[in-house]
């Protein structure tokens, strides 16, 4: 299977790009850039010992943003096809161009030449280090460990009865960009992920959990025993929930869910939402914000991230960003449209797809650790909940109002007590923000984050 | 090759030589398959959107792909491919065969057009036909424009009008050549209002399997401006939400996301055959309160969750989940309904070519009862009366589900007091439809703008519900 995959990355896709931008150019564009990408992956399903289901994929695409001049300034438009025949790519040049000319012009319009691009030396560099198109595994490996990872799962206690099945999966993609001003790059990645489902307990009693893991290469990732244990432990752990009285609480969410409030986060200091006035921390920019022991990068270079990157979705050259220092925003996230517009730098953010508005992301986030371990924060609490489950989109990125379903464990006098489920916890992420009062030493990877646990004050429980 | 006596499909009708299909078809199927089918999908989308006064994104996407199945008892191979020549195409074949052993393919066959294929439930033509890049972009124009002159309030405007098409070519394991062609449109508005420095936000939407040309006439898109510009103002004044256990009354419509997450999932095939879900082994059992009829019907003509057949060529259904209380039905793809001996019901859908067929919903509603909606509100002592909802989401084996209000209020001795924020609702989906007391005469679809995630794959469903009471349902308020 990884020779396949081979023959099938070995795509000249930079070639692709710059034959694009040449029909661009034909047909009447000033400036343009284009994405190519060609993904190739299989997966595996286990279900209770048994092959449940095999998938490969086989995917390319190309996608093109060109702008044109018009009376009132440059306009643009985006357009992507899977034809990448000459056909094809001539037709997306041309239906490109006809969008671009009825889209209406923006003065502050930032054509794609001219960005702070990474110097050939810089790429050379880093495709050594980073660029892979295999990450170990044949699909008959990756059956065998979700085999192994499965049956695991099940034999992990009498209480496991029945399971959602073991996902092994593997793939590569491969990424050019090319923008007019001469700028060309490719890449390549490759990961593996194993994941596993199981039930404990029967009928109405049932309670499901999960586990798992994604590396860049097969031979990094947990053991399938590791994943294993910990989806069965937390399915068992969830069994026989209570309720608990409505009041208010300090909350610890673990790693798993602390995750969320990267996201939050960084969903309100996008600056294209911050310039919408669709933020609630659209005026809080060099202000505290989180209490003073927290600090927040953004690190596109880090040994232990997925989302490692050199340049952005703009040819943008990534850097590290510090987003808070001592507990104070220090920056907003911005391509070079966003930066020019709020008047700052580019921070290297820029994601891409193949078509459609460029958006905001972030390359690595980290949230700095703290030294308590998770068993001394619930010891310092008296009242209060572990949550361990979080359900639902109760977040308004404009308020910042929050309320989400939730379970978890009821902690009481710094012991944890029951299992907990079918309550909500709600608040306004401002304050949440504010409110932190603890942070653990449990950094914990997920992909292309990393999270410790926090303890949240005054967070409003609603249950019996 | 057998003769058939059915219609061969010509070459002209698929973007791939029949000849080309036929030798995948045969080379992937091993002699014991249960089943089998190619996926060949063409779509095309187009999107305008305004914000800051103008319509600055134009986009547009060419998809196009073969997704191939084998599929032996419990197990399913699944291949797709965006490229349309030979090697990748049978490549594809060869990898969804991986689950069976090696052993004898099957007899080749003809592809042929499927007999009886049923009447179609919307346009087989492009929804954006008639209707060009410089009329939606004035369509955008305009409602900006009226968006701002309702008040000066609204401090930021954002519409979207979206088209799609996709062309959709199954060839079953026999040969047999289902075709269907679906059109999707959507126009979606949302604004920011701000008073004394308190933002708050509004949106509204709109669509169905049906031409541009309806939305674009105007009086529907500027009825969806009214409504995000007077959603936002509402929320301006809402008081927090009550935090607990109380009494909850949906109103019509898109509050029947309720039925999508607290049964509607659950009561899929695929769930229920493995026996994840709580629902598993309940039927016949009562699961909700006498009087209470919940169907899923893929069969309403140009609804957004309608679907002439769905993604294996069944004939959609009006299936009935429950009746007068008790649980009738389950959501069933072929695999699923082989394997448990029961009738596909048409709801095997895929969001394209490149992902797997699972059973999912279509329009999912609760039929009408009898109780005036007036009198469902005023039977409220303490309660919070939810008009609309942003989205959902349940745990299918333990049955926990949550919506979030968009629009509720609170609601004491019979009257609606002031709205409050928006607030997560909790509840079992086993429990909460015994707790319905009152069912009103006011049954309702949505607008057409539902989405619904199932295994990382999105597909477009509609719900449905006339007023409701539930007698007790945890709100997630900040009011404790």
């Amino acid at each position: 299977m990884s020779t396949t995959m081979k023959n099938t990355t070995e795509q000249h896709i930079s070639g692709q790009s710059l034959q694009l931008l040449d029909a661009a150019k034909k047909n009447g564009a000033i400036h343009a850039d284009a994405v190519a990408i060609c993904d190739t992956g299989d997966s595996i399903s286990i279900r209770n010992g048994m092959v449940e289901s095999v998938e490969r994929e086989d995917a390319q695409g190309i996608g093109l943003r060109a702008f044109v001049e018009t009376p009132k300034g440059l306009a643009f438009a985006t357009a992507s096809t899977s034809d990448v025949s000459e056909s094809g790519l001539n037709k997306l040049a041309e239906q490109v161009i006809a969008m671009a000319r009825i889209s209406e012009a923006d003065p502050d319009a930032v054509p794609p030449v001219g960005a702070q691009h990474p110097t050939a030396a810089e790429m050379q560099t880093w495709a050594k280090k980073h660029d892979r198109t295999d990450c170990g595994w044949t699909l008959d490996q990756a059956k065998e460990a979700a085999l192994e990872c499965e049956e695991a799962a099940r034999n992990y206690s009498d209480l496991i009865s029945n399971s959602e099945g073991a996902d092994a999966s593997f793939g590569g993609s491969r990424v050019a960009y090319a923008s007019s001003d001469g700028f060309v790059a490719e890449y390549a990645k490759a990961s593996a992920s194993l994941s596993v489902s199981v039930i404990a307990g029967t009928g109405e009693e049932m309670q499901r959990d999960y586990a798992w893991h994604r590396a860049f290469n097969a031979a990094d990732l947990h053991s399938p025993q590791q994943i294993a244990e910990e989806a069965a432990s937390r399915a068992c752990k969830r069994l026989n929930p209570q309720s608990m009285e409505s009041g208010e609480a300090t909350v610890i969410f673990e790693p798993r869910i602390a995750s969320s409030m990267l996201g939050h986060l960084i969903g309100a200091i996008n600056g294209r939402s911050v310039l919408q006035q669709r933020s609630f921390l659209a005026d809080s920019l060099n202000e505290k914000i989180f209490p003073d022991f927290i600090n927040i990068e953004d690190n596109p270079n880090h040994p232990d991230g997925l989302g490692n990157r050199l340049f952005d979705g703009e040819g943008t050259r990534c850097s590290l960003n510090q987003i808070i220092t001592d507990g104070k925003l220090n920056t907003f996230l911005a391509d070079r449209y966003v930066a020019k517009r709020l008047g700052q730098q580019p921070t290297g953010s820029a994601s891409r797809g193949l078509t459609g508005d460029i958006g905001i992301g972030s390359s690595n986030l980290i949230w700095q650790p703290g030294s308590q371990t998770q068993t001394e924060m619930i010891k310092a609490i008296d009242n209060g909940v572990l949550i361990t489950e979080l359900i639902g989109f109760g977040v308004n990125g404009v308020t910042g109002d929050y309320s989400r379903g939730a379970g978890g464990f009821v902690i009481e006098n710094g012991e944890i007590s029951h299992p907990v489920q079918g309550i909500t916890i709600a608040g306004n992420l401002k304050d949440m923000f504010a409110n932190i009062e603890m942070i653990g030493s449990d950094l914990t990877w997920f992909g292309s984050s990393a999270m410790p646990s926090i303890a949240i004050s005054g967070m409003t429980i609603a249950g019996e | 090759m057998p003769k058939h006596a059915n219609h061969p499909t010509p070459d002209s009708q698929l973007p791939i030589a029949i000849e080309t299909l036929q030798s995948v078809l045969s080379q992937m199927l091993p002699a014991q398959a249960d089943d089998g089918d190619l996926y060949i999908e063409h779509g095309v989308s187009e999107s305008l959107a305004l914000e800051e006064g103008r319509v600055k994104h134009v986009s547009a996407s060419t998809h196009q792909g073969m997704g191939a199945r084998v599929i032996k008892g419990e197990s399913a191979g699944h291949a797709y491919t965006d490229r349309f020549d030979n090697k990748a195409l049978m490549q594809a074949g060869q990898s969804a065969r991986a689950i069976a052993e090696s052993g004898q393919s099957r007899a080749p066959v003809n592809i042929h057009q499927a007999d009886h294929a049923p009447k179609a439930l919307y346009q087989p033509t492009n929804p954006s036909e008639g209707v060009d890049f410089l009329q939606r972009k004035l369509l955008l124009e305009e409602l900006d424009t009226l968006a701002r002159s309702l008040d000066p309030r609204v401090v930021q405007v954002f519409a979207n009008v979206s088209s799609s098409f996709s062309d959709i070519h199954i060839i079953r394991m026999d040969g047999r050549h289902i075709q269907d062609a679906r059109p999707l449109v959507r126009l979606n508005i949302s604004v920011v209002v701000e008073q004394n420095g308190k933002r708050e936000t509004g949106s509204a939407g709109g669509g169905g399997r049906f031409g541009l040309s309806r939305l674009a006439d105007g009086e529907e898109a500027r009825r969806l401006v009214h409504e995000a510009v007077r959603l936002a103002l509402l929320n301006l004044d809402a008081h927090d939400t009550p935090a607990g256990n109380m009494p909850v009354v949906l109103g019509p419509g898109w509050p029947g996301i309720l039925l999508h997450e607290a049964i509607g999932h659950g009561l899929e095939g695929d769930f229920n055959r493995k026996g994840s879900s709580v629902f598993s082994d309940k039927m016949g059992q009562r699961i909700a309160a006498k009087g209470i009829t919940v169907v899923d019907d893929g069969t309403i003509p140009e609804r957004r969750g309608s679907l002439t057949v769905d993604d294996e060529g069944t004939q959609t259904n009006r299936t009935v989940l429950i009746e007068d209380g008790i649980l009738t039905g389950y959501l069933m793809d072929r695999q699923n309904a082989r394997l448990m001996g029961v009738k596909p019901t048409g709801n095997g859908r895929r969001e394209s070519y490149a992902h797997p067929v699972l059973p999912r919903m279509t329009n999912t509603f609760m039929l009408a009862g009898n109780d005036n909606p007036d009198d469902i509100i005023a039977s409220l002592d303490k309660g919070i009366y939810a008009v609309n909802f942003g989205g959902g989401q349940v745990d299918i084996t333990s049955g926990k589900f949550v919506f979030t209000t968009s629009e509720a209020y609170y609601v004491e001795n019979g009257k609606i007091q002031y709205p409050v924020k928006g607030a997560t609702l909790i509840g079992s989906g086993h429990e909460v439809l015994q707790k319905v007391s009152m069912i009103g005469n006011d049954l309702e679809l949505d607008p057409g703008v539902g989405t619904c995630g199932k295994g990382g794959q999105s597909v477009p469903v509609g719900v449905g519900l006339p007023t409701i009471r539930i007698d007790e349902l945890t709100v997630g308020g900040t009011e404790a």
